[in-house]
């Protein structure tokens, strides 16, 4: 239940009607997502899950499909391995652990999207990783505050 | 559920398959354009989300529009009312062209356009990818639209249409980085390739030779080449030729005649004709 209704939350941040203009200046929600689900419910995931999750993402971002179930097996891997030890660490500490993660995911997104056609901005998608990282506080405190409201707390979130 | 990652070697052997089996749907979708069928039902799902995510902003105009005094009202009825006289004065010059062009192309046996018919679209969303130039308009199958139908604006050619639902199509604007158009220079018909940068208020004339007789401020237009869309529609205006010494090729770098970046309105090339001889 958690799962349905935090990905749902992002896929209402990611179908936000914006001006184009603002796209670069936008977090890459759908990776802190699958970071605070790597970090602080990795028991409950699965690839296929994940997967099957991120192909909503894709035709929402008009990317090609299958982008997205890469960033979010690499994201979910490393974050997962590295969990145990970043998951009680300050908010400072995580946050920059979470800007080298979605750095590393912006690197693989540039080759991806070069592979596919496009002529992406590596500095665009490191901003994104950057904004994303400052943003990661706030985002850990909703998606943990959503798990509570389905009754499924979640640890070291608060 | 099974724990995602329980020791650190099958951890490895998932990201492999799971890297493999996204690397390979990302090249079917984007080599072999396999995977549309997938994108149709998934986005036909998604429309509630999208009308949930809209809603706010939706809400927002309503309340804006109820909220108008009567001067505001009055004063954009009087300027619309002049912007009408105008439109009428230019349609009929525009009938007498039209009369003219088919007689001419009568004598010259060329095909003539049927039907022509465009259709009014809003925009609903656009993508909030970075490196994504496409928006989705609220007309879809329904109305009409096909896949590869021209988008206009009003001052010029905005994209075309690249994918069709039931009630939405999703238009990939001519600056996406993917997006190559057949131009031509309106003052000298040289023809070219317009390439989309990336960047909503740029496009690039690539490989025209460095003594290219082209300059700041010329508008580059279809050439109606290839058959989707017809020729003349205004495209761009060149803003920089670069020629740099040594190099044979200039670079020529224009700004599309419609503003991208404020696009509301659109409309759908419908008619019936494709353009040809």
């Amino acid at each position: 239940m958690t799962f349905v209704l935090t990905w749902l939350a992002t896929l209402l941040l990611v179908a936000l009607p914006l001006p184009l203009v603002m796209a670069p200046y936008l977090p890459h929600w759908p990776v802190l997502f699958v970071a605070w689900w790597a970090l602080f419910q990795n028991h409950r995931l699965s690839m296929t899950l994940l997967f099957i999750a991120a192909v909503p993402f894709d035709v929402l971002y008009g990317t090609v499909l299958g982008l997205h179930s890469l960033l979010f097996a690499l994201v979910a891997y490393m974050l997962t391995l590295l969990g145990a030890r970043i998951r009680q660490v300050n908010w400072v500490r995580q946050s920059v652990v979470v800007f080298l993660v979605l750095g590393i995911a912006a690197l693989v997104g540039y080759w991806a999207r070069t592979l596919t056609g496009y002529d992406p901005d590596l500095l665009v998608l490191m901003m994104q990783a950057a904004i994303g990282a400052i943003l990661w506080s706030p985002v850990r405190i909703v998606y943990g505050w959503l798990s509570q409201f389905v009754s499924e707390p979640v640890e070291g979130t608060h | 559920m099974r724990p995602l990652f329980s020791q650190t070697s099958v951890a490895a052997v998932r990201l492999v398959i799971a890297v493999t089996f996204a690397v390979a749907t990302m090249l079917i979708d984007s080599r072999l354009d396999g995977l549309q069928i997938v994108r149709l039902a998934v986005k036909t799902a998604l429309w509630p989300v999208e009308q949930i995510a809209g809603f706010p902003a939706n809400a927002t105009r309503a309340v804006a529009d109820w909220t108008q005094t009567r001067t505001q009202l009055a004063g954009r009825l009087e300027s619309l009312a002049i912007e009408n006289e105008r439109l009428l004065t230019e349609q009929l010059k525009l009938h007498t062209l039209r009369a003219e062009n088919s007689e001419l192309r009568r004598l010259l046996g060329v095909r003539e356009r049927v039907n022509e018919r465009l259709l009014q679209a809003q925009i609903e969303r656009v993508s909030n990818d970075p490196f994504v130039h496409r928006v989705t308009i609220n007309r879809g199958i329904a109305a009409g639209v096909q896949i590869g139908r021209p988008v206009l604006a009003a001052d010029g050619l905005v994209g075309q249409i690249v994918s069709v639902y039931p009630h939405a199509s999703e238009v990939l604007l001519m600056t996406d980085s993917t997006h190559q158009l057949p131009v031509q220079v309106t003052r000298t018909r040289l023809r070219a390739v317009a390439f989309g940068t990336g960047q909503l208020d740029q496009l690039e004339l690539r490989n025209l030779p460095a003594t290219v007789d082209i300059v700041a401020g010329d508008v580059i237009e279809t050439s109606g080449l290839a058959g989707r869309f017809q020729p003349g529609i205004p495209v761009a205006r060149v803003i920089e030729v670069i020629r740099s010494p040594g190099q044979p090729f200039a670079r020529v770098l224009c700004e599309p005649a419609a503003e991208l970046s404020t696009l509301t309105l659109l409309m759908v090339d419908v008619s019936d004709e494709e353009v040809g001889q």
